[in-house]
């Protein structure tokens, strides 16, 4: 049976429609809205990691048909940018970039990859579209959504185009306290022959959230995608950020920091696909696990037939700070041409007692001495954010959420 | 190396292991898995009821079970036609009596084992040899000072009428149930031959126990069981090396492993494996190791069309070890998925896995491995390292590593990483005189060391011939 089912029944093409008329969109948009729409019957519920016995991370359990609320989506939405960029909501990208949109939209992420990929497809209204035109340097796009109804779908597109740069920061937080909410957000990067694109998230959400995000770049000919990936917020994220490395000597980093504690739940993945000569990759998560929390991460280097010299390293390693927290990993090398040089390494410990009583010798307090470990723990993830913006929130919110701890 | 010598090499690989004999069958069973013929190998066995109920109630489970299909990057096994496979077949020697002197066993099967080295490697200080063929065991020695300890080294049909107590108890009941996945239930159904090892209270066997698995024919199944017990403070190392000629038709091996590691006992498992390229290898081998118990497991994965094979041990006991040492090589056409599981349950446990594996000529390996820290499993500690060699661009790498840490107080460390031989390594060699060939199987030598050297010298030997042999005419 697919998952299809569950929300089905309170899903209609009026709605979808509605949500189309409303923005303004061409019939090409609501016809794919609606063919993904008709998909969800016979679609499937992403991937997650089985070993026997169990699902890591169980998707099947939520009620859509209660979280989804497609006609009622509210939010506060900042989405600024330098003049030289143009950073457009989406109404704005449909009436002003409908060729942009019409050839990169569901070019990165397939609408119909799974279930929550095409329910965000039929059913999101809110978006932003960056376009960075030709040889442009632009710094500091902001894209800040607040959620304030029971469920948003959003969509992010980016285009760079030859020789440009972005830096984008984008943040979703809850607004006025609400039950459970659900937030999908679909991201595509098309980044230009030798464009480079900094996108950095931080995702602060309720406690009461769950959340479904797909972030996936496809890197052309010299081109760079860095991914900044900070995750806090939501009682279950299953969250994606991937980079295909198509074009030759194409980069890409994957930076990862989340903290869960509560009963919080993150399945986070970071994937890369080389596709072209002379890619290089670099995945670099660090997290902690506090009270019955729990972590799994999926890392994939997947290396071409025709990825010559290719250059592929990814790092995870979690903390647990508690006994109850469960930390679970895979990261996985999948390596189709021999001309590579691949690695990969993962770790789960606990905050070192040989530093914490060198610290507490010192006359640091115990606690302290913890929430300086730990801090500290974060060094090498924070030391691979270039935003400075970025770097010190995430350092806020992760000290703040340590001190929190008895 | 100059070409007269890698010729005599070729035919000598071909003389000995792949060469085929005529079929010398005195029982044969009909293809395919059905109660009549569950009951027709149980008969033949002249086995007790129990064994024959369990036989029943795992052809029941086998039935029963999907096979496997939802694992990322699995092996195709769609070639494998589990009912157009031969179960049993019993060579013609008298089962029951046994044949302990090597000068009364049939020419051909005795051919068959001496081309294969198995006498010599008896001479070799060996404490015991079992040789099976086919579906029995047919030849079974135990050096007398082990038997006075009271030492039990004997094929597993006999243990089941000679040891029923220790049987019954032991045979697929804890450490690998039927219903543990597919090939178990198909295992636990069609059984036949293998070892049963018993070592006492504080008995240290210092010598290796040997047995050897040799499929000759066409379109058969082996299903191989063996057993070993190794009572509180004992010690003892087991080697197998299998082997099986060429066919068009595919053999399936599926043999079942189970040890049994008691308080501070010490078992070593070692494996040669060297089935012939048509043959599709899914075993189950599975440790408990009790309090302060150690396990090694010792693996080359040479031969074979499809290896699924993931030794796996459960540190049931505080205190308790466990060691993989895995090597794998994949040529042309085959595809090696293998790796290690280890279920931490209690605390103070540790693990260590080290898999090494070699690609060529469009294989495919894998390293699939399961580490899981149990809620309570305090201060276990693991250490995974794999590590791949790929000599060309149709040859496939993966390594798919899972760990699931239920428990905080832990030390969990994985790594991996694939590379192809180094230019530079290559060159300085070829700067000291050596030949392109030379500094490759020099490279690949010392890639593999970690493993031979945890090998008697005869295996370290062989494994070594047996890569060398595979890389013949691949370099370069």
């Amino acid at each position: 049976m697919s998952a299809g089912t569950q929300v089905h029944a309170n899903l209609t093409e009026e709605q979808v429609r509605e949500i189309s008329d409303g923005l303004d969109e061409p019939d090409w948009l609501t016809e794919t809205r609606l063919e993904a729409l008709e998909a969800l019957e016979d679609l499937d519920m992403p991937d997650v990691i089985r070993t026997p016995g169990r699902d890591w991370t169980n998707l099947h359990d939520l009620d859509f048909e209660s979280l989804v609320d497609p006609l009622n989506a509210a939010e506060n939405k900042d989405q600024v940018g330098p003049d030289e960029a143009e950073v457009l909501s989406w109404s704005d990208a449909v009436a002003e970039h409908e060729t942009l949109l019409k050839e990169h939209f569901g070019t990165v992420v397939d609408p119909q990859e799974n279930y929550l990929t095409a329910l965000s497809t039929a059913l999101f209204s809110t978006g932003t579209v960056i376009y960075v035109p030709e040889g442009v340097d632009a710094e500091d796009v902001a894209i800040r959504t607040e959620q304030n109804s029971r469920s948003l779908f959003n969509y992010t597109l980016v285009v760079t185009e030859e020789s440009s740069s972005v830096t984008i920061l984008e943040r979703q937080s809850t607004g006025a306290e609400q039950d459970e909410q659900y937030y999908s957000g679909v991201v595509e990067v098309a980044a230009g022959e030798n464009s480079y694109v900094q996108y950095g998230s931080l995702q602060n959400l309720s406690e009461e959230a769950y959340n479904f995000t797909v972030k996936r770049g496809v890197a052309d000919t010299y081109a760079t995608i860095d991914w900044i990936e900070g995750n806090l917020g939501t009682q279950l994220t299953k969250t994606e950020v991937s980079t295909t490395l198509s074009g030759d000597s194409s980069e890409t980093q994957i930076v990862g920091a989340f903290y869960g504690h509560n009963d919080q739940h993150f399945d986070l993945d970071a994937k890369v696909w080389h596709r072209a000569e002379h890619t290089t990759a670099d995945l670099v998560t660090r997290g902690v696990t506090d009270d019955v929390a729990r972590s799994v991460y999926e890392g994939v280097q997947d290396v071409g037939t025709d990825a010559w010299d290719t250059s592929s390293y990814q790092r995870e390693n979690t903390l647990m700070l508690s006994d109850e927290s469960e930390a679970d990993a895979s990261p996985k090398l999948i390596i189709n041409n021999h001309d590579t040089e691949a690695s990969h390494s993962a770790t789960v410990g606990q905050v070192d007692k040989e530093d914490l009583l060198y610290m507490t010798s010192r006359g640091i307090d115990p606690r302290s001495a913890r929430n300086m470990l730990v801090e500290g723990f974060f060094v090498p993830v924070l030391e691979e954010i270039d935003v400075d913006e970025l770097r010190e929130d995430l350092e806020a919110l992760i000290g703040a959420r340590l001190r929190q701890r008895d | 190396m100059s070409s007269d010598q890698d010729h005599l090499k070729e035919t000598d690989t071909e003389a000995r292991f792949e060469f085929k004999k005529e079929e010398n069958a005195a029982v044969r069973s009909g293809k395919g898995l059905t109660e009549e013929v569950i009951r027709m190998i149980s008969e033949d066995k002249d086995e007790p009821d129990w064994m024959l109920e369990r036989r029943l109630r795992a052809l029941k489970q086998y039935h029963n079970m999907p096979m496997p299909s939802d694992w990322p990057g699995m092996p195709d096994l769609s070639e494998l036609d589990v009912e157009e496979i031969i179960p049993y077949i019993r060579p013609d020697v008298d089962k029951r009596e046994g044949v302990d002197d090597w000068t009364e066993l049939p020419d051909e099967i005795k051919d068959t084992f001496d081309k294969l080295g198995i006498p010599e490697a008896e001479k070799n200080a060996l404490s015991g040899v079992g040789a099976q063929y086919e579906s029995e065991v047919v030849y079974q020695n135990m050096q007398e000072q082990w038997e006075e300890k009271g030492v039990i080294f004997c094929n597993m049909d006999e243990a089941v009428r000679e040891h029923p107590e220790l049987v019954k108890e032991h045979f697929m009941t804890t450490c690998v149930p039927p219903s543990d996945n597919k090939f178990a239930a198909l295992h636990g159904a069609v059984w036949s031959g293998g070892s049963f090892v018993y070592v006492p209270e504080d008995v240290t066997v210092e010598m290796p126990v040997q047995a050897y698995f040799r499929m000759n024919s066409e379109g058969m199944g082996q299903f191989e069981h063996t057993l070993i017990i190794a009572e509180e403070g004992s010690e003892v190392h087991y080697i197998e090396g299998c082997s099986a000629p060429k066919y068009g038709t595919h053999n399936l091996h599926s043999g079942g492993v189970e040890v049994f590691v008691g308080e501070d006992a010490h078992v070593q498992y070692s494996t040669v494996q060297n089935w012939s390229k048509n043959t599709f290898n899914l075993n189950t081998k599975r440790a408990i190791c009790e309090e302060n118990g150690t396990m090694e497991w010792v693996s080359g994965s040479m031969g074979s069309k499809v290896t699924m094979l993931y030794p796996c041990t459960i540190l049931k006991g505080r205190g308790s070890t466990d060691t993989h040492i895995t090597i794998a090589l994949a040529g042309e056409g085959q595809d090696i998925d293998t790796g290690a599981k280890v279920y931490h349950n209690a605390p103070e446990t540790s693990s260590t896995i080290e898999s090494k594996s070699i690609s060529k000529d469009g294989g495919r390996t894998n390293y699939r491995g399961l580490v899981h820290i149990a809620d309570g499993a305090e201060n276990a500690s693991t250490a995974v390292e794999c590590d791949a060699l790929m000599f060309d661009n149709d040859s496939t790498s993966d390594t798919m590593p899972y760990m699931e840490i239920e428990e905080s107080k832990v030390d969990v460390a994985h790594e991996a990483t694939v590379g192809k031989i180094g230019d530079e390594d290559i060159f300085y060699l070829q700067s000291r005189g050596l030949d392109d060939d030379d500094a490759k199987k020099m490279i690949v030598a010392g890639f593999i060391e970690p493993i031979t050297e945890e090998l008697p010298i005869e295996y370290a030997v062989e494994l070594n011939r047996l890569i060398e042999l595979e890389m013949e005419g691949s370099l370069g």
